[in-house]
C-alpha cells in the first residue's frame, strides 16, 4: 500500500510528537509549541499516513501581509525514507505557498544533514546564507535556503499597466514576463496644428480614451477584469494633468477589483520592456531614452534597485527639436518621421550644425547631458539667412544635416556612458527610436566599440502601458510591497 | 436587490459618498483643490468600508461632470469610469451645478456660482423643480466674470438669490436618483469643460534679427 497525505488536525498531535522526538532528538519542539503551530491561522500542516499510521508531517508558515513563506519543519519516519514521502510533502507545501501568494519560500536546515539538503536542492532551493551555531545545544550551523517561486514560472502575476504621461493613452497587460496586450490610443493628430503636444488637449483625450482602451486590452489578452492580479500606473515624470487622469483611474480600478496598485517610474519602465522580449534584463546596461518629452541616459545596474540617471537634456527633448525643425522646414507634425523621410534625399554633411555640450569644456559638468536649443536656433538661422539672401534652401540637405547632428550627439554620449562605466550593452527606448538614422548609427558604432545593442520592437519603444505593467510585474515577482493608495503625481519624478 | 450607488465629485475638493437604497450611508470630503489624484483612492476605499459595502456590492456609479476646473474634474471622472469598468456596472454623469441647486428650495430663481479661477465663475440659474426633484435650468451653464453676469441679469430684470458652494458627493448621488426617476439621467459621461484648451496654433517665430 502506498502512503497518503492530508491536512493535519489537533488529533494528530500525539503521533506527530512521537515522530518529532524520534527525528529531532534534542532539537525537538515541545508539545505546546507543536500544538500552537498546528492551530495558528498563518500555518498549514500536512501529515502523511500509511495504514492509518502517521509516518510523516510538514508545515508551512505564511503571514498574510508577507510576500515570503517559510517551511517550518518536515519529518519522515526513518524506516520509510527514500520513498518520495518527503518530496511529496514538500511539493504540496510549495503549491500551497504559491496559492497563498508567496513569491519566495525559505527554510533552514542543519549543515551536518546532507540528505534533506539534497531533497531541497532537487526541488530548486539554493543556499543563500549560513547561520553559525543555530542549532543548540549541539552548536551546529544552519544553512538558509531559498526557493524563488516566480523564477520557476510557477507564480506569474497578471498585471495591467496604465500610461498617460504624455499624448499616448496606453494600457498593457502582462503575465510575468509575457506580453498579453499592448493597446495605445494616441492624441497625436489633435496636436498637429499646434506643432507640439498641448497638455490640456492630451489630458482631455486620455479621459475620453480610457474605457475603450481598457476594453480593447482585456479583449486582446483574452481576460476578464477579475483575472487581473495587480494594477500599475505611471506617476511621473510627465505632464501633471495627463498623469492625474491615469492615476485617478488606476486607483479606482484597483479599489474596484480589490487588487494592489503599483506606482511606476516612466523612465525606468522604458527599460523594463526588455524582459518582455528576452525574459530578463541583462545588467549592467546603459539606456538611452529619446522621445518628445525626454532625452535621458540611465545606467541600470539592477532594474528594481539600482538605476542611476547619468544625464538628461537641459533644454528641449530630442523629439521636440525634430518637431520644431520640421516646422522651420515647412514639414508636418510629428517632425521625426517627416525629417527621416526627406533626409533620404539629402546630404548629412551638407551643413555642419553644432553638436550641443560636446566640447572639451562641457565634459566636466555635462558629459552625459544634452542640449538641442542651440542646434535648433542654428538651423533656423541658416534657413532664414539663406531666405534673406533670396537663396533657395534644399530642404533634404538641411533635414539630413540636422538629423545627423542630433543622432551624432545621442550616440556619442550613449557610447561614452558605456565605455566610461565599463558597461558592455546599450538599450534604446522612446518614440525617437523610430528614427532610421538613429538605429543605423547606433548599430554601427556599438559594433565598433564591442557593445551589444538592444532595440525593442517599436510598439514597446514608444510610450505604452505594457512597459508599466512589465516593471510592476518585476517588482511583484521580487516581493516588493504595493504602493500606498495615497501616492501622488510628480511631473519631475526622480529615478 | 439592494441598490448601492457610489457617487464621486471632484469639481472642488475630492468627494465620495455611498447611497444604499436612496439613503446616504457614508460621505467623505477632502477640501483640497490640488490633490484629487492623491485622495481619490483612499476616499473610495474608506467610503465603501464606512458603508459596510464591498466594491462588488456597488450597482451603479454617478459622477459630477462639472463645469469645474479641468485638472481636478478629470480625476473624478477618470476614477468613476474605471471603477464602473472594474465592477461592470453602469455609470452616469450629473451636472455639478445642478447638484448644488438640488439642495435649494428653488421657489425663487437661484443663481448657483462656483469658482472658475481666472477671476471668473461657473454659473447656472435655476427655478423650480420637477415632481421628481430635478432642478430646472433657466440660464446657463456658463463661465463669466461675476460682475458681467450680474450686470446682464440686472439688465434683464431678473430677481434672484445667489448661492455659492462646494459640492458634496451625496448631492450628486441624490440628484442622480431623482434624474433616474425622472428619466433624465445621462449615461454618456462627458466632462463639461465650457472652455477650450488654451492653445494657439503655432506660427513659428524668427530667430535672426
Amino acid at each position: 500500500m502506498s502512503h497518503q497525505i492530508r491536512p493535519a488536525t489537533e488529533a494528530d498531535l500525539e503521533f506527530i510528537m512521537a515522530l518529532e522526538k524520534l527525528s529531532f532528538g534534542r532539537d525537538s519542539w515541545s508539545k505546546p509549541t507543536m500544538r500552537a503551530e498546528l492551530l495558528a491561522p498563518h500555518t498549514f500542516y500536512l501529515v502523511a499516513y500509511l495504514d492509518e499510521k502517521i509516518v510523516g508531517y510538514a508545515g508551512l508558515s505564511k503571514v498574510k501581509s508577507a510576500s515570503s513563506a517559510d517551511i517550518q519543519t518536515i519529518a519522515v519516519d526513518e524506516s520509510l525514507r527514500r520513498r518520495g514521502i518527503g518530496h511529496e510533502l514538500m511539493e504540496k507545501l510549495i503549491a500551497q505557498a504559491i496559492q497563498l501568494g508567496a513569491s519566495e519560500l525559505y527554510l533552514e536546515v542543519r549543515e551536518d544533514k546532507t540528505a534533506p539538503q539534497k531533497l531541497y536542492e532537487s526541488l530548486g532551493f539554493v543556499v543563500i546564507d549560513r547561520r553559525e551555531k543555530y542549532y543548540q545545544p549541539d552548536g551546529v550551523a544552519a544553512l538558509v535556503m531559498r526557493l524563488a517561486l516566480s523564477v520557476q514560472g510557477l507564480q506569474e502575476p497578471v498585471v495591467l499597466g496604465i500610461e498617460t504621461s504624455c499624448d499616448e493613452t496606453g494600457i498593457g497587460i502582462v503575465r510575468g514576463t509575457t506580453l498579453l496586450a499592448n493597446v495605445i490610443s494616441s492624441s497625436m493628430d489633435q496636436h498637429a496644428r499646434f506643432g507640439g503636444v498641448v497638455p490640456e488637449i492630451a489630458a482631455r483625450a486620455h479621459l475620453e480614451a480610457l474605457e475603450a482602451t481598457l476594453q480593447k486590452a482585456l479583449h486582446d489578452a483574452g481576460l476578464s477584469i477579475n483575472e487581473i492580479d495587480a494594477v500599475a500606473v505611471t506617476n511621473g515624470p510627465g505632464l501633471a494633468g495627463a498623469l492625474m487622469v491615469g492615476v485617478g483611474a488606476a486607483k479606482a480600478l484597483a479599489v474596484a477589483i480589490d487588487k494592489p496598485i503599483y506606482a511606476v517610474n516612466h523612465l525606468v519602465a522604458h527599460v523594463a520592456v526588455d524582459v518582455l522580449e528576452r525574459g530578463r534584463l541583462e545588467t549592467p546596461t546603459v539606456a538611452l531614452l529619446v522621445s518628445g518629452g525626454h532625452t535621458s541616459l540611465l545606467l541600470v545596474r539592477d532594474l528594481l534597485n539600482d538605476v542611476e540617471l547619468l544625464g538628461e537634456t537641459i533644454d528641449d527633448a530630442a523629439g521636440e527639436a525634430f518637431d520644431k525643425i520640421a516646422r522651420v522646414l515647412g514639414l508636418s507634425y510629428p517632425g521625426g518621421p517627416e525629417i527621416d523621410r526627406v533626409s533620404k534625399e539629402g546630404d548629412p554633411k551638407a551643413v555642419r550644425f553644432p553638436r550641443g555640450l560636446t566640447l572639451p569644456k562641457d565634459q566636466d559638468k555635462h558629459r552625459y547631458n544634452f542640449s538641442f536649443s542651440g542646434l535648433k536656433t542654428a538651423v533656423a538661422r541658416h534657413v532664414e539667412l539663406a531666405e534673406s539672401k533670396g537663396e533657395k534652401v534644399f530642404v533634404p540637405d538641411i533635414a539630413a544635416s540636422f538629423r545627423e547632428a542630433v543622432v551624432d550627439v545621442l550616440v556619442t554620449k550613449a557610447i561614452n556612458a558605456c565605455l566610461d562605466n565599463n558597461v558592455p550593452r546599450l538599450i534604446l527606448g522612446g518614440g525617437v527610436v523610430a528614427n532610421a538614422r538613429l538605429r543605423e548609427v547606433a548599430a554601427a558604432r556599438c559594433q565598433e566599440a564591442g557593445i551589444e545593442l538592444r532595440i525593442p520592437a517599436f510598439s514597446l519603444c514608444t510610450d505604452n502601458g505594457a512597459m508599466i505593467a512589465s516593471l510592476a510585474a518585476q517588482k511583484i515577482m521580487a516581493g516588493e510591497a504595493p504602493s500606498e493608495l495615497g501616492f501622488g503625481v510628480y511631473s519631475t519624478l526622480a529615478i | 436587490m439592494t441598490q448601492v450607488l457610489l457617487a464621486i465629485d471632484t469639481s472642488s475638493g475630492t468627494a465620495v459618498a455611498v447611497l444604499v437604497d436612496g439613503k446616504v450611508v457614508s460621505e467623505l470630503y477632502e477640501d483640497n483643490s490640488m490633490q484629487h489624484a492623491e485622495h481619490i483612492g483612499m476616499l473610495l476605499a474608506e467610503a465603501l468600508a464606512k458603508a459596510g459595502k464591498k466594491s462588488s456590492d456597488v450597482t451603479a456609479v454617478a459622477v459630477g461632470v462639472g463645469p469645474a476646473p479641468f485638472t481636478g474634474l478629470r480625476v473624478g471622472i477618470a476614477a468613476a469610469k474605471l471603477f464602473a469598468e472594474g465592477v461592470q456596472v453602469p455609470i452616469f454623469g450629473v451636472s455639478s451645478l445642478s447638484a448644488i441647486a438640488f439642495l435649494e428650495p428653488l421657489d425663487e430663481p437661484t443663481l448657483i456660482l462656483t469658482d472658475a479661477r481666472r477671476s471668473e465663475v461657473y454659473f447656472a440659474l435655476f427655478h423650480e423643480k420637477t415632481k421628481h426633484g430635478e432642478p430646472k435650468v433657466i440660464l446657463g451653464p456658463g463661465v463669466k466674470k461675476q460682475a458681467d453676469l450680474e450686470a446682464e441679469l440686472l439688465a434683464s430684470g431678473t430677481n434672484y438669490k445667489t448661492v455659492t458652494g462646494s459640492i458634496k458627493a451625496s448631492n450628486i448621488g441624490l440628484l442622480a436618483l431623482a434624474q433616474l426617476a425622472g428619466g433624465t439621467l445621462e449615461s454618456q459621461v462627458l466632462a463639461n469643460y465650457l472652455r477650450a484648451p488654451d492653445a494657439i496654433p503655432a506660427k513659428g517665430k524668427k530667430v535672426s534679427g
